[in-house]
């Protein structure tokens, strides 16, 4: 009876130890796949447990848009790319920038070598597939910038389609071109059984139109309490701990995303291919936001063209509050 | 805390005034049948203004009525365009596309005993068949404009209408059959003069149910990919810039023209079945 006793209260004691870990839901903006191997590894390594966290991570999926759901209380913070997260602010919903793992832009167009697209000035008079959610800012910039309108097909315009999150477009020659992710639609191509050769590539970041995708981001509220800044200084160490895990570690990291993966639907040389791909992006971020990049992602979403994405200069949109005390 | 007792108030207040219309010697007058619902449906937006400002919710989550208008009327150009590109290309011309075949082939159904056992089981396979699923694979088929969605629409309206047409077909009775085979009628006359009108009160359920069936094909279809233009494309890019007052400036769109098109249907209804008992009185 005695040891049951002491039995019981011991479970009573880990269970509450258990539940004094600071709880955190993170946001993920697309379903579960290496674009998000920093915070599983994290989480399957324990780097969040050694911070006292017990974190959540929701995947995101075609359906959910990640800024709606830190709206509803949904989640503490989120993972977004800049562009909607900033026009989220214009439109009244204050999210701030506590941490940027990664550095460079994996978007691209990806076109069909054939068609005779050789520079950027020859997309004029092309048909283009372009996601939209938020996404087309860059591209809507980059083209003004070239002085080709988007409003349709002519010397000096292109056809934009809305595209879906899949790569037929292009195979089935609708679109010329279409959006591509260095680490994800890009290999679909490939895989269709197109060589590499037979396509030529746009990187964002080459046009200087890349914006940053992927970053952290909170309410601005929130940041007004002392518990939460600790709990997110603590969130963000641990993330950018398990980060660098993944990029020295590619293929287990990997491993512990396919492990995650509730869906099934990802493959093993698919996500080792996404995790190795991913490491380049993330390379050169310590997961503090970099203010010359922030800059260039303000600029260009301002000269979107005929439609600007956010129309003022941001305020506050970031902070190192965070990162400044994660990283030292 | 003032406002959200305000809205209190005027749900009070709306509820005891629709009651005292309702209870009055003028409740049978046309008047007072068109007031009661106008006065619950402004009862409800003002009341829905106020908990959303008394509250404070977001306009990410829900923007007032006040919001939504102001979007509205500042946006009609864009509207216009959304609307021609998706409820007159894309809804409507599929919608007489499917409709007119559906009507075509329950003919050749009812003719042929081969077609009834063997089709009409295949259409209800087909009717179940997702629209997330068959929308991408259209795209692809017919492209990113709006003749792809006008697809969508056709696969969805065809079925309805075909079954209750088929269905309405079969509604005469056998002696009425008879009566008209005793004046030596052909096919054709006693298909027009007695089973076609027959069936109409069919027709038109099934032409009802897909004028609305239409819209959400054709607004569904554009998530798919689309054009730069059009409601359902419009209504998932701003859902990504949080811009959630034109969502909702596209939905209310959406209901005006769904609401139009289905007592379009009902008027046309009423005009042809006049005899039928539903109609009467």
């Amino acid at each position: 009876m005695k040891t049951l006793l002491t039995a019981a209260a011991m479970a009573l004691g880990a269970a509450s130890v258990a539940q004094a870990a600071d709880e955190v839901k993170l946001q993920l903006k697309w379903v579960t796949q290496a674009q998000f191997a920093g915070y599983y590894v994290a989480l399957d390594q324990g780097f969040y447990e050694a911070e006292d966290l017990d974190v959540t991570i929701l995947p995101g999926g075609p359906d959910i848009a990640p800024t709606q759901v830190i709206a509803g209380g949904g989640a503490d913070v989120t993972v977004e790319w800049m562009p909607a997260a900033l026009a989220a602010r214009e439109k009244g919903l204050p999210l701030v920038n506590i941490a940027q793992p990664y550095k460079s832009s994996g978007m691209m167009l990806t076109c069909w070598k054939d068609t005779g697209i050789a520079a950027p000035v020859d997309l004029a008079n092309r048909t283009l597939g372009v996601w939209f959610f938020g996404n087309e800012f860059p591209f809507m910039s980059w083209m003004s910038q070239l002085g080709i309108s988007t409003e349709g097909k002519g010397e000096k315009g292109v056809e934009v389609l809305k595209q879906g999150f899949n790569v037929d477009p292009l195979l089935q020659r609708q679109a010329d071109c279409i959006s591509t992710m260095t680490y994800n639609e890009y290999w679909q191509v490939i895989d269709a059984g197109v060589a590499p050769d037979e396509l030529i590539t746009f990187k964002y970041e080459d046009q200087g139109v890349a914006t940053l995708e992927d970053g952290l981001y909170v309410l601005e509220e929130n940041l007004n309490d002392p518990a939460f800044v600790d709990k997110m200084q603590r969130f963000v160490r641990a993330s950018m701990k398990g980060w660098k895990w993944a990029e020295e570690n590619p293929d287990d990291a990997a491993e512990i995303v396919l492990d995650n993966d509730a869906s099934g639907a990802q493959t093993e040389e698919h996500q080792k291919r996404m995790m190795s791909e991913v490491a380049k992006l993330t390379a050169g971020s310590n997961g503090a936001l970099s203010e010359a990049d922030y800059q260039r992602t303000v600029k260009t979403l301002l000269d979107g063209g005929s439609s600007p994405v956010i129309t003022k200069e941001p305020e506050g949109a970031w902070t190192h509050v965070i990162t400044d005390a994660a990283l030292n | 805390m003032m406002m959200v007792s305000m809205a209190l108030l005027v749900w009070c207040g709306g509820w005891w005034l629709n009651g005292r219309l309702a209870n009055s010697p003028a409740s049978n007058t046309s008047a007072v049948k068109l007031l009661v619902p106008a006065i619950f449906g402004v009862t409800l937006l003002i009341v829905w203004e106020l908990l959303v400002r008394g509250l404070e919710v977001s306009l990410v989550i829900l923007p007032a009525p006040s919001v939504i208008a102001a979007r509205f009327a500042t946006s009609l150009p864009i509207l216009w365009q959304d609307f021609q590109q998706t409820i007159l290309k894309g809804a409507l011309s599929g919608y007489i596309i499917g409709c007119g075949a559906a009507l075509l082939m329950a003919i050749a159904v009812d003719r042929s005993d081969f077609l009834r056992r063997g089709l009409l089981p295949v259409g209800n396979f087909v009717a179940a068949l997702p629209i997330v699923g068959t929308a991408p694979i259209l795209v692809m088929w017919f492209g990113f404009d709006w003749q792809s969605k006008a697809a969508v629409v056709v696969v969805m309206v065809f079925f309805p209408v075909l079954v209750n047409t088929v269905a309405g077909l079969r509604e005469t009775s056998a002696m009425q059959r008879d009566l008209m085979q005793t004046y030596a009628a052909s096919y054709w006359q006693s298909f027009f003069k007695l089973r076609l009108p027959a069936a109409l009160p069919f027709v038109f359920n099934g032409l009802k149910i897909s004028t609305t069936l239409a819209l959400v094909g054709a607004i569904v279809a554009e998530f798919f990919g689309s054009p730069t233009v059009g409601m359902g494309f419009r209504i998932s890019t701003s859902v990504g810039q949080l811009a959630l007052d034109m969502v909702w400036a596209e939905i209310l769109v959406a209901a005006l023209a769904g609401s139009a098109f289905y007592g379009m249907m009902a008027l046309i209804e009423k005009t042809l079945t006049f005899w039928h008992p539903s109609q009467r009185g």
